[in-house]
């Protein structure tokens, strides 16, 4: 749909009137059916080009004194029209032409207004009452295309939250999956270890069983107890049983240990990874802290220490799987910004109100510019491809909905520090009562 | 073992995974382990070191880092990178910087992990027999440059690098043409995509690890594939791995590394090169490789008279 055919829609080609022509004619003129829905009529010259617009209130204004009609009825039109009507070209834009309209009508609205074509050559007329139409025809148009813009951008919102999402669950997974193959890589050596060792003590217990056996025969025969003797003795030095000892024990513990590692992972995952029962569930966050930790641990293990410094919490309904997303956005976001080796400082504690946690980092902090859009949505300092700048605006988003209050402070060279601050509600619900 | 055992030195911040290995090995090797980095590079310095095997992601340090500071102080020691992490930068920095003889990735495969050890011992105990002697004379020999690019940016680089070293390069159009040229010349370098007109280079790079294993490689490339960089250390034992677009500097400087490696080993002895690469594990590739080790009879020939 192109604009200009848009006022072309609103053309009414109204015969003109000459500009001498008589105000009894044109009063005549204005009474017939055809110009029933005019305000006015135009008046152009010989060479096409508008002159004025004659209203019927103006001719109204003279019929209504006395004898006006016998005075005035032959004066030609020209001496009583608006010599500067509203004229606008039909290649203006519906909204440039209701712009100008709006701009110049006076009250009460008298008169209708002239269209030209690009020559300013008088075409037609058109009413105000259509263009307000069109106008709101148009509008209502915008408003459902807008209408649809936000549907599809909540959309997108939603499937780009999915997608961070998918992405941290994804990095998470792919982390742990790493962090097992260290046990993995031991307990697998153990196992074979431990069957290559164990071999010789089977060839030893075979060995001394068969020696018992001839022990324990009274008729066995002298040679055949010398060869038995002799295997046991042979095997025995072969398995070297009392070595082992300490070797077996040592696999069987650290195997042991190694699965009890894998074990904490992949309860850790799952912990990590469960699916919310809405704000059901109340929880200690300090669990969500270790179980984050477990999860992060990869990213962390060779940029940082983390040191935890866990007060005791009251449980708090909360989302434990969003809450572990913020923490492990904020431990990974710590780790990625501390140059060399550095430290994590994991700090909670309960107020009266409130329970608070402290993430802190002797990373490379930020300056004031980057602080401040640090939650925006798609903000990232992190090259293209390596983050989607949504992570601490969801933590934000998240933290907001369990109405809670996430705050950053940061120093270059020094650190930054998250805190997080979460109500009590039984607490809050107690001082209400009291 | 009639000369002195080898010595091989674990190094992991995770001491079950040392005490598995030692247990593992020390029957064959003398094995020393350590969980602390700092304190595997105090060792290097004071003691003499076959093979150092290390993890990559350590607290104090990573893997790629200890392997290279290894390389500054004790050059004949065979590196090699043990890792649970399939992680591409950390590869890169292992073989740029630490030139690491294999990457291997937990958990491990008890025989290969024992076969890599075994290759590795056979080389060091090669070495032993063999000091290097670097004569002088022979440290600024011309070299054959073969550049198998189509990339005007690559050639830019090498061409310069061959202007100012008075080293000769060769140009081809395909691995034909690359056959030909090997076949016909003793090159020391390669400068490679892991494309050529369409055609995947990787085979020929790994036959060549076969054939000549004094050849030394450095990829150029756009492509970044851990698994596919992880088989060129271990199958085609490329000498340096650089990503496009091309850094002059970096690349510059590969160069100039390779030509240093390539002039002293034609001071040595050809048996003490210490290289040997794994055989390629999948069965299309190897049959790849084998033919075209077969279209490479005259280089080998040339390389055995």
């Amino acid at each position: 749909m192109t604009t200009t055919s848009a006022l072309a829609r609103l053309l009414k080609p109204v015969m003109p009137l000459a500009p001498g022509m008589s105000i009894a004619d044109v009063a005549d003129r204005l009474l017939t059916p055809e110009h029933k829905a005019f305000l006015s009529l135009p008046i152009v010259d010989a060479a096409g080009y508008p002159l004025g617009l004659v209203s019927r209130s103006a001719l109204q204004d003279i019929f209504m004194q006395r004898f006006g009609r016998d005075l005035r009825g032959r004066h030609p039109v020209q001496e009583v029209m608006n010599p500067a009507p509203l004229v606008v070209s039909l290649d203006t834009s519906l909204e440039e032409a209701a712009k100008q309209i709006t701009g110049q009508l006076q009250y009460p609205i008298t008169e209708d207004f002239i269209l030209v074509d690009a020559q300013g050559q008088y075409r037609g007329l058109g009413t105000v009452l259509d263009l307000l139409k069109a106008m709101e025809a148009r509008i209502a148009q915008r408003n459902a295309v807008l209408r649809r813009a936000l549907v599809d951008l909540k959309e997108s919102q939603a499937q780009l939250v999915q997608s961070e999402k998918m992405a941290s669950l994804g990095q998470m997974v792919a982390g742990v999956a790493h962090e097992l193959n260290t046990p993995l890589g031991y307990v697998k050596n153990n196992v074979q270890l431990l069957r290559e060792l164990s071999a010789p003590l089977f060839e030893l217990a075979e060995a001394q069983a068969a020696l018992a056996d001839c022990l324990a025969d009274p008729h066995c025969a002298e040679v055949r107890l010398a060869v038995a003797l002799d295997n046991a003795a042979k095997a025995r030095e072969q398995a070297t049983p009392e070595l082992l000892v300490e070797d077996l024990n040592q696999l069987f513990d650290d195997t042991l240990y190694g699965l009890q590692q894998i074990a904490e992972l992949v309860v850790g995952l799952k912990d990590f990874a469960r699916l919310d029962r809405a704000m059901s569930e109340e929880v200690d966050l300090n669990d969500c802290i270790r179980s984050a930790l477990v999860i992060a641990r990869n990213s962390i293990k060779d940029k940082a220490e983390a040191i935890l410094q866990l007060g005791e919490l009251p449980r708090i309904p909360c989302a434990p799987s969003q809450i572990n997303q913020v923490l492990l956005n904020l431990f990974t976001n710590a780790a990625q910004a501390i140059e060399g080796f550095g430290q994590i400082r994991v700090k909670t504690w309960a107020e009266e109100t409130a329970v608070f946690i402290s993430v802190q980092d002797s990373g490379r902090g930020m300056p004031a510019g980057v602080l401040a859009r640090i939650f925006d949505p798609f903000f990232t300092t992190k090259p293209v491809g390596q983050g989607t700048g949504l992570g601490l605006s969801i933590s934000f988003k998240i933290i907001q909905d369990h109405g809670g209050l996430i705050r950053v402070a940061s120093e270059p060279g020094r650190g930054t520090r998250f805190l997080i601050r979460l109500p009590r509600p039984q607490a809050a619900a107690l001082q209400r009562s009291a | 073992m009639t000369a002195a055992p080898i010595r091989i030195l674990f190094v992991d911040d995770e001491e079950r995974i040392l005490r598995s290995l030692a247990l593992q090995f020390r029957r064959q090797y003398e094995v020393l382990t350590e969980s602390d980095p700092h304190r595997a590079l105090q060792r290097l310095k004071s003691e003499a070191v076959h093979i150092l095997v290390s993890d990559q992601r350590m607290p104090q340090m990573s893997g790629a880092e200890l392997l290279a500071q290894a390389r500054e102080i004790a050059p004949q020691t065979l590196r090699i990178l043990l890792t649970g992490y399939s992680d591409l930068d950390a590869a890169v920095a292992a073989l740029n910087g630490g030139g690491i003889f294999r990457y291997l990735t937990k958990p491990w495969d008890q025989q290969e992990m024992a076969f890599t050890l075994r290759q590795a011992a056979q080389i060091a105990a090669r070495q032993v027999q063999a000091p290097v002697v670097p004569s002088a004379s022979l440290l600024a020999a011309q070299l054959n440059v073969l550049l198998l690019d189509e990339d005007p940016q690559t050639l830019a680089v090498v061409g310069d690098f061959c202007v100012a070293g008075g080293h000769r390069l060769l140009r081809v159009n395909n691995l034909g043409e690359a056959l030909g040229v090997l076949n016909e010349l003793p090159v020391d370098l390669l400068v490679s995509d892991l494309k050529l007109a369409g055609e995947e280079v990787a085979p020929l790079l790994k036959s060549l690890a076969q054939a000549h294993p004094r050849l030394l490689t450095l990829v150029v490339t756009p492509f970044c594939d851990t698994q596919a960089l992880l088989k060129l250390i271990n199958e085609a034992q490329i000498f340096r791995y650089l990503p496009k677009p091309i850094r002059r500097g970096l690349f510059e400087k590969g160069l100039q590394a390779a030509a240093e490696q390539a002039q002293l080993w034609r001071a040595q002895p050809t048996q003490v090169v210490s290289r040997l690469p794994e055989m390629p594990r999948e069965e299309r590739e190897r049959e790849k490789v084998g033919s075209l080790l077969g279209m490479l009879g005259r280089l080998r020939e040339r390389l055995t008279a």
